[in-house]
């Protein structure tokens, strides 16, 4: 057997032709240049967008960060409409699914039972997994009647009249459509993302870690608020400005709820815009300066979203080894 | 029998009273017996050191003393834990009380993401409502005894987690003591450090012995010699056998013990 082995192996390897340079160099070529195309496609849809939006900024100047009119007769073009629903809708957002994406976190890694949790793990991933589309459907046909008969209209009842309330909380017409509608649908579309995320920056804690917090004599929620928490940290922060980014940037299930009102209102229970709904709504018959200030709109959102995002990067990726 | 070790010089005191008495103790991981029938006194103000290879069963024992073990459902412990004659593994006892009387320090130093200062002080805050003079003077008080004092004093405000693995560890003894447990239990507190911390560290245990009850558990055989009066051997969950020190180094009674201290398995 050895005696083959070696006769064998000689042979072979004088049989076997090295790839030697050429494919290496290939290969090596390809992978670079599907990493360049990256870059490029990251350049050429910067350069594009700000190209296409150049004439909206030059026409209406600063203007058109800060007015609200947007005349498609006249040629006048406003953002800040679009940009405070943008910014109401994901604060709102943030308020609504911040405190429950943390409860959920907390609950599956420290308290809940073990048949209890893996239930819940999976459901979370599989709402992660729903297309926005759904959410905007069932925001649309179930959650948005639902909102208008027992939230806005008995609401409006009560703070009508009222000194600020009266004006933030008042629906004029209480159709269910508005700008906390839609962010209550972002809410549910990001507490998965924040509690997947959390739950692992949770799980990654050393259990010895909580188990000397225990050890003193620590009750749940201290070891939760003083121990776990700051320990996870800026993670958690990072997760959060994941959702953050998802909830300024989505168009489809804002669109169905967020009512397409292009002025600005006063209350959150009133129809509104965003940035995302402005555009989708309006994409398909512009021309001339109402394309360019839609771009424009696409600008100011990616900047947004983009800086965003590279926050919550750095922020996630400062998990701190233990 | 063995020259190489050197022994414990102070005597115990065979009258001292019991802290902790285990009595037919068992313990459950789910279905997996664990412990085995467990019967040891722990007496007051002594140094009782568990031994035996890994998986014997020690730091098992160990966390049940704090009810650690209580935080994982699939855990339970039968039998009796008598602390000042009440048991501690009964479902009515208030295990966060329980926990503050009897204190843990790991393995690994697990300082809190906090300042040092609050470390110290987060253990006293959770039972006490101290003014602030002498939530210092017990902070000082504490980390003087952890033999830390001296190190830290000029930063009090930055964070436990910047400093060395040993002085971790003795933040750690510090936080533990700052409670004024009455028993402390240390799982080889000594196994992730250096010669030298380590060294520091069972300098610390001697000192502490004079107030507190201490039980530690080590896989170095020379450390449960040096520091501690009452030696327990574990093997395969159960208690092989139990002494003073010296006699469980110098004259053990059961073969397999003899063969571990010398060291021929393990």
């Amino acid at each position: 057997m050895a005696a083959v082995t070696d006769q064998m192996a000689p042979g072979a390897h004088v049989a076997r032709k090295t790839p030697k340079g050429t494919f290496d160099i290939v290969f090596r070529n390809a992978s670079f240049l599907s990493a360049l195309f990256v870059l490029l496609l990251l350049a050429g849809i910067m350069v594009s967008m700000v190209i296409g939006g150049w004439p909206a900024f030059r026409e209406m100047g600063l203007g058109f960060l800060t007015s609200s009119v947007w005349d498609t007769q006249n040629d006048q073009y406003g953002a800040w409409p679009a940009i405070a629903g943008t910014l109401s809708t994901a604060l709102i957002a943030l308020v609504i699914g911040v405190p429950l994406s943390l409860g959920i976190a907390v609950f599956l890694t420290q308290l809940a039972p073990p048949w209890f949790k893996q239930p819940v793990s999976t459901a979370i991933e599989l709402l992660a997994a729903v297309p926005s589309i759904i959410y905007g459907m069932w925001g649309l046909f179930v959650f948005v009647p639902l909102f208008a008969a027992y939230v806005q209209v008995p609401l409006s009842n009560i703070v009508e009249g009222m000194p600020i309330l009266g004006t933030i909380l008042y629906s004029r017409s209480p159709s269910g459509l508005g700008i906390l509608t839609a962010g209550f649908i972002l809410a549910f579309m990001i507490i998965p993302f924040i509690a997947s995320i959390t739950r692992d920056m949770l799980d990654q804690i050393p259990s010895v870690l909580r188990e000397s917090a225990y050890g003193i004599g620590a009750t749940t929620w201290e070891v939760v608020r003083h121990v776990l928490v700051p320990q996870a940290g800026v993670s958690i922060i990072g997760a959060i400005m994941l959702g953050l980014g998802r909830a300024l940037g989505e168009t489809m299930a804002v669109t169905f709820v967020v009512g397409n009102a292009n002025r600005l209102s006063g209350s959150i229970m009133d129809p509104g815009s965003t940035i995302a709904s402005r555009i989708a709504n309006e994409f398909n018959e512009a021309l001339g300066l109402q394309l360019n200030a839609l771009i424009a709109l696409g600008c100011i959102l990616f900047f947004v979203t983009f800086v965003v995002l590279v926050i919550a990067r750095i922020l996630v990726a400062r998990v701190k080894s233990y | 029998m063995l020259s190489t070790l050197e022994l414990s010089p102070q005597t115990l005191d065979a009258d001292a009273p019991v802290r902790i008495a285990v009595k037919n103790l068992d313990f459950y991981y789910g279905e997996h017996k664990a412990l085995k029938n467990i019967n040891l006194d722990f007496r007051d103000r002594h140094v009782t050191a568990l031994i035996g290879p890994s998986g014997c069963g020690k730091s098992t024992l160990l966390r049940i003393f704090n009810r650690i073990y209580s935080l994982y459902p699939e855990q339970r412990a039968t039998g009796e834990i008598l602390l000042d004659g009440r048991n501690i593994i009964s479902n009515n006892v208030d295990v966060n009380e329980l926990r503050s009387r009897i204190g843990m320090v790991f393995q690994k130093p697990t300082p809190f993401p906090m300042s040092i200062y609050d470390n110290v002080a987060f253990g006293i805050r959770l039972y006490e409502k101290p003014p602030k003079s002498e939530l210092d003077d017990r902070v000082e008080g504490a980390l003087r005894r952890a033999a830390l004092w001296d190190e830290v004093k000029d930063k009090l405000k930055s964070s436990g987690m910047g400093l060395s693995g040993g002085q971790q560890q003795r933040l750690c003894i510090a936080r533990t003591i700052a409670q004024k447990p009455e028993v402390i239990l240390f799982d080889e507190p000594t196994s992730a450090l250096d010669p030298i911390s380590t060294g520091k560290i069972e300098d610390l245990l001697e000192q502490l012995k004079t107030d507190f009850t201490i039980v530690i558990v080590t896989h170095n055989m020379q450390q449960a010699a040096r520091i501690s009066q009452y030696t327990a051997f574990m093997y395969l969950g159960e208690v092989i056998e139990f002494d003073a020190t010296n006699t469980i180094f110098m004259n053990p009674h059961k073969k397999q013990t003899q063969d571990y201290v010398t060291g021929r398995f393990g």
